[in-house]
């Protein structure tokens, strides 16, 4: 064989186990998750009979559909805010000289810390002003904390708007924010989706801030209920992989629906 | 340019930044409970706690070794998926999003998935076991295995991100430079290595500083998977920090006191690392 076709072979390979390994897990709750307790002892990757009774067990066990909706309400939230938040910045973090990447470098510090170290003092804060246990007060530290990300991805967009068009502006009498909203935002408004979709992703799949901050059902979101299962002693494998999918479902949706968007956003701004 | 457009950025930093690290300080040399924070000063009593606590003691150091290890396999893997992708050629497409869902999945649901995957009843591998002779193996039964098996799962989900950054390097690279190097004769391995390494080098090293701070913050696999053990095995410090504050004890003081020495602990792995890729930078140049 020649050494194309070897490399050929080679690659195919490589991404053939390397997507088998990627879908692997999750193929298997959904096979859990259509089993009943005795097919799923026996062991095995295929249900001999599928049922679909986990799938409404499961949102009896803990409350999901209240949990789910929790997650949609912290993550829409925290998204909106870390866009509101990650516009402006990111505008300084690109234009603003010197004091721009001063920002910058302080923004990137503060994400490389574990947020572990933040949690007690965020606790104590959330507590004084009444938003522990609350949905609100999972949006308003989910969607500060992911600040940086955002101005992270959207930093290399912004440096590609070119300065010209923005002059161009304001010589026809706008001024810095409206030129901010008529000129940059539209052209950087690809790399502002994929922001704000990793942001939800981010929020969305958040654990540490929400099982130390929602002791309550009320405001916890499905990471935290899904944790919960693990607490049960009798310990239902098809309703838990039915409650782990209820979590997936969303986001993979999501991913898929917007591939394109999330890899050039992720690929194009932090690749600099 | 106005000033006002700072304001947001000032506050955010203000409330996950400035705040927290002033509040854990005073926390870490005061007594505290959950419901009365800072009720008396405690001088150095709750490091010297923290420092005897056997739990916590060897966390910091199964936290680096945890983040080096997984920055290590997810950066190999990654590489090596990102090569074929581009040796394949092509657009990224299908293929691309479904190596890219790993990391798009709650670490919880990761954990759940992969606990049940190894479960050694009910699991999927259980048949294997049987035929290898070692029927009911669980991987999460040692500790060695336990933290193995949590470095894997972690670096299943945190592979994609160097798969795709290292891809979108990959394809920044001038054609010429290949074409260039083919027509004197080198062989795609020896194009690979000697051309195109040395260009994707420092994205490379970007995404491997990425990986470390991400695999610093591991918890939720944790919570879900193994809850720290057997024994103290998996108790990596961000576990630790959060089983002090919240779990059990409430020593609020005492974990004030651990999150300061993690947030050292990183800041020096990190600075090193940094250190080496401005090295690897410069000497390129």
């Amino acid at each position: 064989m020649s050494a194309p076709v070897v490399r050929a072979f080679g690659s195919r390979a490589v991404l053939a186990v390397a997507a088998v390994l990627a879908l692997a897990p999750v193929l298997f709750l959904v096979s859990l998750s259509l089993r009943g307790v005795d097919d799923i002892s026996n062991g095995g990757w295929l249900p001999t009979r599928v049922r679909w009774d986990n799938w409404p067990a499961a949102f009896d066990t803990v409350p999901l559909a209240r949990m789910l909706a929790n997650s949609w309400l912290i993550a829409l939230g925290a998204t909106l805010l870390t866009v509101l938040v990650a516009v402006p910045t990111a505008y300084l973090t690109a234009r603003g000289g010197r004091r721009g990447q001063r920002l910058y470098s302080v923004l990137l510090a503060a994400y490389c810390a574990p947020p572990v170290i933040a949690v007690l003092p965020l606790y104590f804060l959330l507590k004084s002003v009444d938003l522990t246990n609350s949905v609100l007060g999972l949006a308003l530290v989910d969607g500060l904390a992911n600040v940086p990300v955002a101005v992270w991805l959207l930093d290399g967009f912004v440096r590609r708007v070119p300065r010209e068009l923005e002059e161009a502006g304001w010589v026809d009498g706008l001024s810095v924010v409206a030129g901010v909203r008529r000129v940059v935002l539209p052209l950087v408004l690809p790399g502002l989706v994929a922001a704000s979709l990793v942001c939800f992703f981010l929020a969305y799949n958040e654990f540490l801030f929400a099982v130390s901050f929602a002791q309550s059902p009320s405001a916890q979101p499905l990471t935290v209920g899904l944790s919960l299962f693990q607490g049960d002693r009798t310990v239902q494998f098809g309703q838990q992989a039915a409650a782990s999918l209820v979590a997936i479902v969303p986001v993979y949706l999501l991913a898929v629906a917007a591939q394109r968007l999330l890899i050039g956003g992720l690929s194009q701004g932090a690749v600099k | 340019m106005p000033l006002w457009l700072a304001v947001p950025a000032v506050v955010s930093l203000l409330v996950i930044a400035g705040y927290p690290t002033v509040v854990g300080i005073a926390l870490a040399f005061t007594n505290s409970s959950l419901a009365r924070p800072l009720r008396s000063f405690a001088g150095f009593d709750n490091f010297v706690a923290a420092a005897e606590s056997v739990a916590f003691a060897g966390s910091l150091l199964r936290s680096a070794v945890f983040a080096v290890l997984a920055t290590a396999l997810s950066v190999v893997a990654g590489v090596a998926a990102a090569v074929a992708l581009d040796a394949r050629g092509g657009r990224f497409g299908l293929l691309g999003t479904v190596l890219l869902l790993p990391m798009v999945t709650p670490p919880v649901s990761v954990g759940v998935a992969w606990k049940l995957l190894l479960a050694p009843v009910g699991g999927a591998f259980t048949g294997l076991w049987d035929a290898l002779g070692i029927a009911g193996f669980n991987p999460l039964g040692s500790g060695v295995g336990a933290f193995s098996t949590l470095l894997v799962m972690h670096a299943w989900q945190w592979t994609p991100l160097v798969t795709l950054l290292v891809y979108a390097a990959l394809l920044g690279v001038p054609a010429e430079l290949r074409e260039a190097a083919a027509l004197d004769g080198a062989g795609w391995l020896r194009t690979l290595r000697s051309v195109v390494g040395p260009q994707v080098a420092p994205s490379v090293l970007a995404v491997a500083v990425l990986e470390l701070v991400i695999a610093f913050k591991v918890f939720d696999l944790i919570v879900v998977v193994t809850s720290g053990g057997p024994g103290v095995s998996t108790t990596v410090a961000s576990f630790e920090v959060f089983r002090t504050a919240f779990r059990g004890s409430f020593e609020v003081g005492t974990a004030a006191a651990e999150t300061l020495l993690l947030g050292l602990v990183v800041g020096v792995v990190l600075a090193v690392a940094g250190l080496v890729t401005r090295r690897v930078r410069d000497a390129d140049r």
